[in-house]
């Protein structure tokens, strides 16, 4: 009889209840040793509750865990992860450019670049953008985006 | 119950000044907008809007999102129709007649104009109960003592996170992911910062616009990346209000099941955990059991009549739990109450007593925008076409933009954002993997009043868990949690044993 040695790879199925079990355990462990969970006359210490949703928590990691070897794991295409990496990019680039140029820019590439849409709609779609942005936050919320570096420097 | 009329009408009296009327109708059309476009559904259209309510008052501005709630289960059934895609969850039941209709019998508008009339009644309704029944709820919930309210949260956060989604064990992880995560920052009792791991950041705590703004609003962008290139198939190209008016006869087959599922949607929205979804799926079950002029599924304007008031009248009646004992029904109310509180409101038994303004100002505002919505969502039929037919692709830059500024002008910090962005991230997978974020969300909201309660309890108790039991209310609670986690394993054995077919 052959035996299968053949290893089982670990899925994102099992790392969810991974990064579960090892998040609850830390929640236990800081409740119970740093924050407190039971005092005689005062009763439930800061950490009290934490810990006990805490052990609810690696329970029912361990529970998924044990489920998830039956469930089939899930794939990812590139496209997906293009937004998260652009929102990075944009992260990055506020520190340099500000928030709103950085945005402007992501809008344009985005359409133009990665869509490969016409000037059109393009423009017919930062203008929407453009509209959202400075008309309800910038003029109507006030909110003070971040300039950036570059932007900063010029004004002083 | 004339004292209940007569605090609607001051009710009214709130409502009617010129920023909350426009806020209505701004909430009405946004709130239409964001559920005829499928895929973005309440929970995203409500967070991703939050932000554009912080310069109102909180009176002007829980009654926008009200509206664009409210709106949002008109909205939802457009796509359905037109497209035979679903906009949201309850409109998945429009779907198998309102689209049959559009098609096989060629009358879209008709079936539009169904389904916003259906919509209206279910809705009303749904106030008039709900204009009773929030003060009895409330007047029921100032007996309520910290082990009370603790048996009663705990009902509310299982019975979503063990009942809703396909497995319970993942709603629960969900559910303790949220409570863990409010847990960070300061003690609510004693004021101690915990869980802070260093970061001055997190010594506030992870807040809670860009939070929810990340699981199901960029999540759900990152999700659509995957259906950027489908083309949106409308099954007309021109509709007029003209061509879209119904019979006399029409409204006679439509009244009966509007009415009927009206005031059964109210009850099941009135339920943690239900919801209009439920309520839609009720009213059609229900409906297979009364006469309908043709059979349903073949585009029966009784079929949509039945779903479409029932969800309307569940989103209705899911106001009363809310306001009168601070319990959301399901992730967009829960979104609300955050809303409600970030202003300084605490929903609850008090609410009516200590703020009716507000109280009566928002259940009446539920009436204007009713009213407004049917105005509006008629009126836009003939730019429905075009509204529909902006291609996810161009969606996809215009949401992302409104996540990060929105995340961004809480907090005036990218900090904000990079809670948005990591919540979205960590949204998306989960979603992907089977997990149901909305249980993060509730109980996220909800985890501060469960940690207070139930630390009171058991100061007053010195421990003993007795508390909870000894209550008459409270008693009743946990029965209700017990069947609550029971259920599921009930079924599951049922199932195994061949006695119940699997979902």
């Amino acid at each position: 009889m052959e035996t299968s040695t053949k290893k089982k790879k670990i899925t994102v199925m099992q790392v969810i209840p991974l990064c579960g079990i090892i998040l609850g355990a830390a929640f236990i462990y800081l409740g119970i040793s740093k924050y407190g969970f039971w005092d005689e006359f005062k009763g439930p210490l800061p950490g009290f509750f934490p810990t006990l949703i805490a052990i609810l928590m690696l329970s029912a990691s361990a529970l998924a865990l044990f489920s998830s070897r039956k469930e089939e794991t899930v794939s990812w295409t590139l496209d997906n992860w293009i937004l998260p990496l652009s929102v990075i990019g944009i992260f990055l680039a506020t520190w340099v450019i500000g928030l709103l140029l950085s945005l402007a820019i992501f809008v344009l590439v985005w359409l133009r670049k990665f869509e490969k849409c016409s000037w059109k709609t393009t423009l017919t779609v930062f203008a929407v953008v453009a509209v959202i942005v400075v008309g309800a936050f910038v003029l109507w919320l006030g909110v003070p985006f971040p300039k950036g570096i570059i932007l900063t420097m010029l004004a002083n | 119950m004339m004292n209940n009329v007569s605090m609607l009408f001051s009710g009214f009296a709130v409502l009617f000044t010129f920023q909350n009327i426009l806020a209505t109708i701004f909430g009405a059309v946004l709130g239409l907008l964001v559920g005829a476009m499928p895929g973005i559904g309440s929970l995203a259209g409500v967070a991703l809007l939050l932000p554009l309510t912080f310069k109102f008052n909180p009176t002007t501005a829980i009654i926008m999102l009200g509206a664009l709630y409210y709106a949002n289960m008109y909205g939802g059934a457009f796509s359905s129709i037109l497209i035979g895609i679903p906009g949201d969850g309850p409109a998945v039941m429009t779907m198998l007649d309102g689209f049959p209709m559009a098609t096989k019998k060629n009358r879209p508008g008709q079936a539009l104009l169904t389904s916003n009339l259906s919509s209206f009644i279910g809705g009303i309704i749904g106030m008039i109960i709900l204009t009773f029944m929030g003060p009895l709820l409330a007047e029921f919930g100032l007996k309520f003592g910290p082990a009370e309210m603790t048996a009663l949260l705990l009902v509310a956060m299982t019975s979503i996170g063990w009942l809703v989604g396909e497995n319970p064990t993942k709603g629960i992880l969900l559910t303790a992911f949220g409570i863990l995560l409010a847990s960070m920052g300061m003690d609510t009792l004693s004021g101690m910062p915990r869980y802070d791991f260093g970061s001055i950041y997190l010594l506030g705590g992870v807040p809670f616009v860009p939070f929810v703004i990340g699981v199901v609003g960029f999540s759900q962008v990152i999700r659509l990346m995957g259906e950027r290139h489908e083309e949106t198939k409308l099954v007309v190209e021109k509709l007029s209000i003209k061509n879209s008016m119904i019979t006399l006869h029409d409204l006679k087959r439509l009244l009966p099941p509007a009415i009927r599922s009206g005031v059964m949607g109210t009850f099941v929205g009135v339920l943690p955990g239900a919801g209009a979804t439920t309520a839609a799926f009720m009213g059609y079950a229900v409906q297979k059991s009364f006469k309908s002029e043709e059979p349903l599924g073949t585009g029966a304007i009784e079929g949509i009549a039945a779903c479409e008031a029932a969800n309307n009248a569940a989103a209705a009646g899911a106001f009363a739990p809310l306001l009168a004992l601070g319990i959301p029904g399901s992730g967009t109310g829960a979104v609300l109450l955050g809303g409600l509180m970030m202003w300084g409101l605490n929903p609850g038994p008090l609410l009516f007593t200590s703020s009716p303004e507000f109280a009566w100002g928002l259940i009446a505002s539920l009436f204007l925008a009713n009213l407004i919505t049917l105005m509006i969502s008629w009126g836009v039929i003939p730019f429905l076409v075009k509204i529909l037919s902006v291609p996810t692709r161009l969606m996809i830059p215009i949401i992302t933009v409104v996540c990060i500024v929105g995340s961004y002008s809480t907090s005036n910090s990218m900090y904000g954002v990079l809670i948005m962005f990591i919540s979205g991230v960590l949204g998306f997978i989960l979603s992907e993997t089977g997990y149901n974020t909305a249980p993060a969300v509730l109980s996220f909201v909800l985890a501060p009043l469960l940690e207070s309660n139930m630390r009171k309890a058991f100061i007053i108790s010195r421990g003993s868990l007795s508390i909870f039991v000894e209550k008459p209310i409270s008693l009743v609670f946990i029965i209700i949690l017990v069947i609550t986690i029971l259920f599921p394993l009930i079924r599951l054995a049922l199932v195994k044993f061949g006695v119940m077919k699997k979902k």
